[in-house]
């Protein structure tokens, strides 16, 4: 099927064509691949994609009024490519944030230096309620706070862009797993001569990540999976996880904490864990500590970890450093901690906490998104360009009654890539989210969870808003 | 293993059991409509939800001419099939097994969370007007061979761990219980003499168990021979006595939990459950009596299983 009514706009990325519409020379051969194939055997494989989802119960959780929902995530088969130079790009850039974040969370809740010189004003980090008083004092064992974090990126005609770091209980990894698996069942041959670098690995590594953080002296530790349960909107991936890794999949009702030290409850009566892989937000995990009112943790839980006892992955409080006002600082962070420059970029991102900054956004809505610093999953924002006056001046009332909870950034043009839409390729916009793993050193598989807006024009790339995903592929160079 | 985990698949077993169970009962009822009398229709939805130990859902089924049979039919069909509100309806207990696999889904294997969800997909989207005026005995078959198929990938797929136990002794005990409780609502019954050898002809028949009657017995169905078998003939895949010995056999396999006074005690019922059959049945009058021993015992072992390997008090038996 050929692209001849496939829209190329320049000034939009495409992630396959040229702004003159020739297909970018590491896309030749999956493009041209796919002009060969007929409209009906693109049905096909799209078909037989959807259906392995479905077939394999790859669900996630929707709660509408009523009862919760299981949902397949729509998938595109039109893989998304890149180049291997591009990747290692992007596998330096993650690196060095990574770095630095964990640094920047070894320091807030240590000596507070970068507050201390200025760098970062102290109430943008104390102030934020990710920001959890419990850790001060606290060093996390090799440094790392953060071993998991699903960093999300765009591409733009002026490269690419961090949007958001996610650094407390990023999901997605399975749909990185998942797409590939699907695409491996459905493109076969294309995949197999287009030389794609795998990910099957990534359970493998993420296994050593949580090894490495073991207590010590515990070489063959326990590792469990903390799950929120089976009404959580990631369960499947935990599951997932949890059976790629060989952990055991546990509720916090499965554990317990005695003497300082974490069992679970066994058929066997119980027995020590060692390191929890915990799917379930800081608020949650001890009762004692955080939310006295939560059913999904484990009372004591803080206490053994704190003693040493336990590793908590992620640690407690990292949510500090992805917190939407504190993102804006990340590039100074890295040239504080690393004295280096950015590799990859941020977004320019204002600030609503600073009266100039406010007025800036206040005078510019319709040009601008604005996102509540607290909330994630694409919830609490303002699409300036797609939203009515309406809209507008309500949200600038909750602006103005608390400036210090948004911020503003200018609408990006993610870049598109070619999606099959009822029978013909369109462009449609995405980003990724590649996982990077850290223990005692830093782990990246060559893939990522690619995200689309599938609604024509739509930049919101979340599924629980309408969004689906696509394999995407890191060629061998 | 987690106890949560060996938790769900024992429940998985049961539930999964209790389909399989269901399926062969409607099976057999849906065909009784095409050429039955009334009243053995009538037995059979009597018979159906004697042995569930659960009340009709409108009150005592009427016996009337053939019209009204038929519109009751249809009602108690869709009740013990699709009613969602009804737990032990088939839809219910499938959902309830394919909802504990795929909470445990990394303690099966893959083949088995395949087989059991392209199943659980296509019951999802039918219901009873989808299956009843063409053949609803073909929906109760297919759907019978789909959890049977489910064993069968499970028995050449599945890793034999202690997870693989309690799906098993979940099975087992289910199956105990439920062919306990079917043969005693057929002993309860009070058939003349020729509408009885109908009666045992059809549960035999719901048992799997008429082939292997004539080869052992020949064509004429008797009362006394049909109970031996389907009580006692070690032969036969779904006898009492095999799921009584499989109990055991599973119970034994299993490393005591640490309360280990429970499960010595699980042990030794299902040893006593096994004995029962064994060696009093052929000796015993009131047969009746004995199988609601039976049935009450595997409602004790439940509560000895959950009790020494699920639910075990934490403060009694700190770690090891």
């Amino acid at each position: 099927m050929d692209f001849e009514n496939y829209e190329i706009d320049p000034s939009i990325y495409d992630e396959m064509f040229l702004p003159d519409g020739a297909p970018r020379e590491h896309c030749r051969q999956v493009h041209d691949a796919l002009v060969l194939l007929s409209e009906e055997e693109l049905g096909n494989i799209q078909e037989r994609v959807t259906r392995s989802f479905s077939n394999e119960g790859i669900t996630f959780t929707v709660y509408g009024d009523d009862e919760a929902d299981e949902r397949i995530i729509p998938i595109d088969c039109v893989p998304r490519v890149m180049s291997g130079a591009d990747w290692r790009q992007l596998e330096a850039g993650l690196t060095q944030r990574l770095k630095a974040l964990n640094l920047f969370l070894e320091d807030v809740y240590g000596p507070a230096r970068i507050i201390e010189d200025g760098v970062i004003p102290v109430d943008v980090v104390r102030g934020c309620p990710q920001y959890r008083v419990e850790m001060r004092g606290f060093s996390a064992p090799h440094g790392t706070w953060v071993a998991i974090c699903g960093t999300d990126l765009v591409r733009t005609n002026d490269g690419f862009r961090v949007l958001e770091d996610n650094l407390r209980v990023p999901s997605g990894v399975s749909y990185m797993l998942a797409n590939r698996k699907a695409a491996k069942g459905s493109l076969r041959r294309l995949y197999r001569s287009s030389r794609v670098q795998e990910v099957e690995h990534y359970g493998r590594v993420l296994l050593e990540t949580l090894r490495d953080l073991a207590p010590r002296g515990r070489s063959d530790p326990t590792i469990a999976l903390l799950t929120p349960g089976v009404y959580n909107s990631a369960f499947y991936e935990h599951m997932f996880l949890a059976h790629e890794i060989g952990a055991e999949l546990v509720e916090g009702r499965d554990l317990l904490v005695n003497d300082g030290f974490v069992y679970m409850r066994t058929t066997a009566g119980l027995r020590r864990v060692d390191v929890v892989y915990r799917r379930v937000d800081d608020d949650f995990i001890d009762p004692l500590v955080f939310r006295a009112d939560s059913l999904l943790g484990v009372p004591g839980l803080m206490h053994a970890y704190k003693l040493g006892n336990v590793a908590l992955v992620n640690a407690p409080g990292t949510g500090v450093a992805d917190d939407k006002s504190v993102y804006a600082y990340v590039p100074e962070m890295i040239r504080y901690y690393l004295g280096e420059e950015a590799i990859l970029s941020n977004v320019d991102t204002r600030l609503c906490r600073r009266p100039e900054d406010l007025e800036y956004t206040l005078d510019n809505l319709q040009d601008l998104v604005v996102k509540r610093v607290g909330e994630s999953g694409g919830y609490g924002m303002l699409i300036g360009p797609h939203s009515t006056p309406e809209e507008r001046d309500e949200y600038a009332d909750q602006v103005r009654a608390n400036p210090a909870d948004f911020i503003s950034q200018p609408v990006l043009a993610l870049s598109r890539s070619p999606c099959l839409i009822d029978g013909s390729f369109e462009p449609r916009h995405v980003d990724l989210r590649p996982f990077v793993l850290h223990g005692r050193e830093t782990r990246i598989a060559p893939g990522a969870f690619c995200r689309v807006a599938l609604r024509r024009g739509s930049l919101v790339v979340n599924s629980s808003q309408g969004g689906g995903g696509k394999d995407f592929w890191v060629l061998e160079d | 293993m987690l106890s949560r985990s060996a938790q769900g698949l024992y429940w998985m077993g049961r539930y999964l059991e209790r389909a399989e169970h269901l399926c062969g009962l409607l099976r057999l009822q849906t065909e009784t409509l095409v050429d039955r009398p009334v009243r053995e229709i009538h037995f059979g939805w009597t018979r159906i939800y004697g042995s569930m130990n659960r009340p009709p859902p409108f009150g005592e089924i009427e016996m009337d001419s053939d019209d009204y049979t038929l519109a009751d039919s249809y009602a108690l069909a869709d009740d013990l099939t699709f009613e969602r509100s009804n737990p032990t309806s088939i839809w219910s207990c499938f959902a309830l097994g394919r909802e504990n696999a795929r909470q445990m889904r990394h303690c099966i294997s893959a083949e088995m969370w395949t087989q059991l969800n392209l199943a659980y997909l296509r019951i999802q989207k039918l219901s009873i007007q989808d299956i009843w005026w063409m053949s609803p005995e073909s929906f109760y078959a297919t759907t019978s061979a789909e959890i049977n198929t489910f064993a069968g990938v499970a028995e050449s797929t599945m890793y034999r761990d202690d997870g693989w136990r309690f799906m098993q002794l979940g099975r087992s005990v289910e199956r105990a219980q439920l062919s306990a409780g079917l043969i005693l609502t057929q002993l309860s019954a009070d058939p003349s003499k020729e509408e009885e050898d109908a009666d045992w002809t059809s549960l035999l028949r719901i048992c799997h168990a008429f082939e292997a009657y004539n080869r052992r017995y020949g064509v004429e169905v008797q009362t006394g021979h049909a109970l031996d078998l389907l009580v006692t003939d070690p032969l036969l895949p779904n006898s009492l006595c095999r799921s009584l010995d499989m109990t055991a056999e599973e119970l034994a396999a299993i490393d005591p939990g640490p309360d280990t006074r429970s499960s010595d005690a699980a042990r030794r019922l299902a040893g006593r459950l096994g004995a029962l059959i064994h060696y009093e049945w052929p000796d015993r009058e009131d047969r009746e009596a004995l199988l609601r021993q039976v049935r009450g015992y595997c409602l004790d072992l439940h509560d000895l299983v959950t009790a020494a390997y699920f639910d075990y008090p934490i403060e009694d038996h700190p770690a090891r």
